[in-house]
C-alpha cells in the first residue's frame, strides 16, 4: 500500500508522488475534512438564523 | 425549526472554494521553491565529496557516466564514476573527454554554456527532444551520450572513423548529412568544431542528470546491455 521513499532527493513532494493512494489520502485530508467542518459550522449558523 | 439546506447555501460553497483555492496556492508556491532547490546545479565540490545531486556540476564531463537499472527505484539511473552497489554513484572512475579528464569548473561551465547556446541557435528541439521538451521527429537526446550506438563497440565510431565517443559525436555533428544514420537524415547545420565540442559536452552533462528514468526503457533497445 505504501511504497518506500526511492526518489534521489527525499522531499514532501516526492512522497506525495509515490503512488495514487498517497495523493488521494493527502487531498482528502486537506480538502474534504475541512469541508465537513465548514459544513457543520454553516449548518449551525443556518439553524440559529431560522 | 425549519429544515435547513447547507448544500444550497452560498456561504458553504464560498468558504469551501476559498479554502481549496488558498491551500492550492500555498502548495504551488511551496512546490515552486522545492523544485528550484532540487534542480539547482551541483558543484565540483559535490562531485569530489560524493554528494548526489539531481543535476550534477559541469565537471561531471571528467567522469565516466553509465546508465544502469536500479532495483530500488524501478528504473534506470545515471551513475557517475561507477556504481557503489548500493544504488549510488562512486564518483571515482574518470573518462577522458577530448583527451582530458581535468577540466576545471570554469572550463567545463564555459563548454556547457557554448553547447547550450549552440543547441538553441541550431534549434535542436525542432526535431529532437531534450529533457522532455521538443519534438520526436529525430531521436531523443536526453540520454544520447549513453546510446549504445556511440559506444566503443557501436556503429558510429566505425562510421565516422573516430576512436572515441566524443570525437565521433563531434564529427557527426559537423557533417551529419555525410553519414547515413536514420531514414530521416539530419541536415548540415554549419556547426563548427568548437561548437560541436560544446554540444557534446552539453549532451554528456545532460545524460548525467537524474530524470527519474525518463525516457522510459532507454538502453533496453535490442543489442544494448544495461545501457552500456
Amino acid at each position: 500500500m505504501f511504497e518506500p521513499m526511492t526518489d534521489v532527493v527525499p522531499s514532501f513532494f516526492a512522497w506525495l508522488n509515490q503512488g495514487p493512494l498517497t495523493l488521494t489520502i493527502f487531498l482528502h485530508t486537506v480538502i474534504i475534512l475541512p469541508m465537513f467542518w465548514i459544513y457543520k459550522q454553516e449548518k449551525t449558523r443556518l439553524e440559529k438564523e431560522s | 425549526m425549519a429544515k435547513t439546506s447547507v448544500w444550497s447555501d452560498n456561504r458553504f460553497w464560498q468558504r469551501s472554494a476559498g479554502w481549496i483555492t488558498g491551500f492550492a496556492a500555498v502548495l504551488l508556491i511551496w512546490l515552486t521553491f522545492d523544485t528550484a532547490g532540487q534542480i539547482a546545479m551541483g558543484t565540483d565540490e559535490d562531485l569530489k565529496n560524493g554528494v548526489t545531486k539531481r543535476v550534477p556540476g559541469p565537471t561531471v564531463i571528467n567522469y565516466k557516466i553509465t546508465y544502469e537499472m536500479s532495483d530500488k527505484r524501478g528504473h534506470e539511473v545515471p551513475y557517475i564514476g561507477g556504481n557503489d552497489g548500493k544504488g549510488g554513484s562512486l564518483f571515482q572512475e574518470k573518462q577522458k573527454f577530448f583527451g582530458r579528464d581535468d577540466y576545471s569548473e570554469e572550463e567545463a561551465a564555459a563548454l556547457l554554456h557554448l553547447g547550450k547556446l549552440g543547441s538553441q541557435t541550431k534549434n535542436c528541439m525542432n526535431c529532437h527532444t531534450l529533457l522532455g521538451n521538443g519534438a520526436y521527429y529525430a531521436p531523443d537526446l536526453t540520454k544520447a551520450w549513453l546510446d549504445p550506438a556511440w559506444q566503443d563497440d557501436g556503429t558510429m565510431q566505425a562510421m565516422t572513423g573516430k576512436s572515441t565517443k566524443e570525437e565521433a559525436m563531434a564529427e557527426f555533428l559537423q557533417h551529419p548529412s555525410t553519414y547515413p544514420t536514420h531514414a530521416r537524415m539530419m541536415p548540415d547545420l554549419g556547426i563548427t568544431a568548437e561548437e560541436a565540442k560544446g554540444l557534446v559536452a552539453f549532451l554528456k552533462h545532460m545524460s548525467s542528470i537524474d530524470t527519474n528514468g525518463f525516457p522510459r526503457n532507454f538502453g533496453k533497445i535490442r543489442g544494448a546491455v544495461n545501457g552500456k
